[in-house]
């Protein structure tokens, strides 16, 4: 049996519970409507954060993306073998399930906003408190990475 | 030598922590970002193509067994039908997927609630190996991504306890009334009709309806039930009228799975056993209304 142990909550042998509702599944099918519907979630990611999350790479917008080094992130987050991990499309991998290539550290990035022109440029940069409407999205980075937003924004008070 | 072995529940749990329980702060907080986690729509008319209201009752059916049959807490059910309604809310889906998108829903919403969360494959399993653990991995993302990672939504059971607190009753009575109100609770995710209520009035409707449901057999209260009705209301700024309807619905809803189930009885080819898994919950059964 696939149990964990110490779970104690095995599955009862002949459980009317298993069973399969609606007809045969279709593998193939279950995989293609994946892949696009992560596409179309990286999609939505790339657009509000100007970043193509798929080759690590900064795009024109209103974030401003630059390198962070030497953050001291725990091992864990460097790096980590394909081995438990699925076959997904692309290096989105990357980013989606934590299979991150040996130089994480280069590829944690850090974003501000960047006033758009003719907007009045933010009052007393670093002013406890005192950044208001857009410059606080900064840190509203919550809609999709939420974790990695936590591992990067977190460390970087040392 | 005498040696005595007994089995230690594996599952440790908080005890309920007066302080949140006794500021009303907390109640305030969650009435006000409930709206937040319900569904966008309705999406059998706006989005579905593919899936008609009786498949989420199908899946919702089986979910619940699901969850009785594992022992899960009380709000994983809900919760995973919480999920599962946000989803289809945004995402065109056949019906061929329902039962992976019910199992990881299940798979997220144990994470979330348990000590010990069911396993990929122990979901697996009961979808009749329809579904490889794999793809119940893969599609967690993809729901994970659609739900925005927001996944703790306010459910029903997070007001149960402020507003048994606000009731004059008999505090024996209590653990009673709250079983009772969790199988409503239950109950209202089976039904699409409840879904797009707001987490506070199926609470407020669930109590309101566990109370008199038992009114009737023995003195639970000191409140007639219109008095109690108003209470409830002003306890989480409900419409009366609302409420009235809803612990109405909630009341009609048991009527109709008491009846299936009696109807399931009588039918001689059922077994014994098909009977233990029928839909609804097996505390409700001894309820009169």
């Amino acid at each position: 049996m696939s149990e964990q142990p110490g779970d104690g909550r095995p599955v009862a042998g002949g459980s009317r519970a298993c069973r399969r509702l609606f007809g045969p599944v279709d593998s193939e099918e279950l995989r293609r409507d994946c892949d696009a519907l992560m596409a179309g979630c990286l999609q939505e990611a790339r657009e509000r954060w100007n970043f193509d999350f798929v080759t690590e790479t900064p795009l024109e917008g209103d974030f401003a993306w630059e390198r962070v080094r030497g953050l001291g992130l725990p091992k864990l987050y460097l790096s980590r073998d394909d081995s438990g991990g699925g076959k997904w499309p692309g290096a989105s991998s990357a980013l989606l399930q934590g299979t991150a290539p040996e130089d994480h550290v280069d590829l944690s990035l850090t974003c501000t906003l960047v006033p758009r022109p003719g907007e009045p440029p933010e009052g007393s940069p670093g002013g406890p408190g005192t950044s208001q409407g857009r410059k606080r999205r900064q840190t509203s980075m919550t809609d999709f990475y939420h974790s990695r937003r936590r591992l990067i924004f977190s460390k970087r008070k040392p | 030598m005498e040696l005595l072995c007994c089995e230690v529940d594996p599952v440790r749990r908080a005890v309920r922590d007066q302080n949140l329980l006794q500021d009303d702060r907390v109640l305030q907080n969650l009435l006000t970002i409930e709206e937040r986690y319900l569904p966008q729509c309705s999406y059998f008319k706006c989005v579905q193509k593919d899936i008609q209201p009786y498949m989420r009752r199908m899946v919702a059916t089986w979910m619940l067994e699901v969850c009785e049959e594992q022992k899960c807490e009380e709000e994983v059910f809900p919760l995973a039908m919480n999920y599962l309604d946000r989803f289809l809310a945004g995402v065109p889906t056949p019906k061929s997927h329902l039962q992976l998108l019910g199992a990881v829903c299940m798979f997220l919403a144990s994470k979330l609630k348990e000590t010990i969360p069911l396993t990929a494959e122990k979901l697996c399993i009961y979808t009749d190996n329809s579904i490889k653990p794999q793809e119940l991995l893969e599609w967690e993302l993809v729901v994970l991504g659609k739900l925005k990672w927001n996944l703790a939504a306010v459910t029903p059971h997070d007001f149960i306890e402020h507003i048994l607190r606000k009731l004059p009753q008999q505090r024996e009575k209590q653990s009673l009334i709250r079983k009772h109100a969790h199988t409503f609770i239950a109950l209202c995710a089976t039904d699409f009709k409840f879904a797009m209520y707001p987490p506070s009035m199926i609470a407020t409707g669930s109590v309101g309806a566990a109370i008199c449901g038992l009114q009737q057999d023995e003195e639970v209260s000191s409140l007639t039930c219109d008095a109690l009705t108003e209470l409830l209301a002003k306890i989480t700024n409900t419409d009366v009228d609302c409420l009235k309807a809803c612990q109405e619905q909630i009341e009609a809803v048991l009527l109709n799975s008491l009846q299936q189930y009696r109807q399931d009885q009588r039918d001689g080819s059922k077994s014994e056993d098909e009977l233990d898994q029928a839909s609804t919950p097996t505390d409700v059964r001894d309820i009169d209304l």
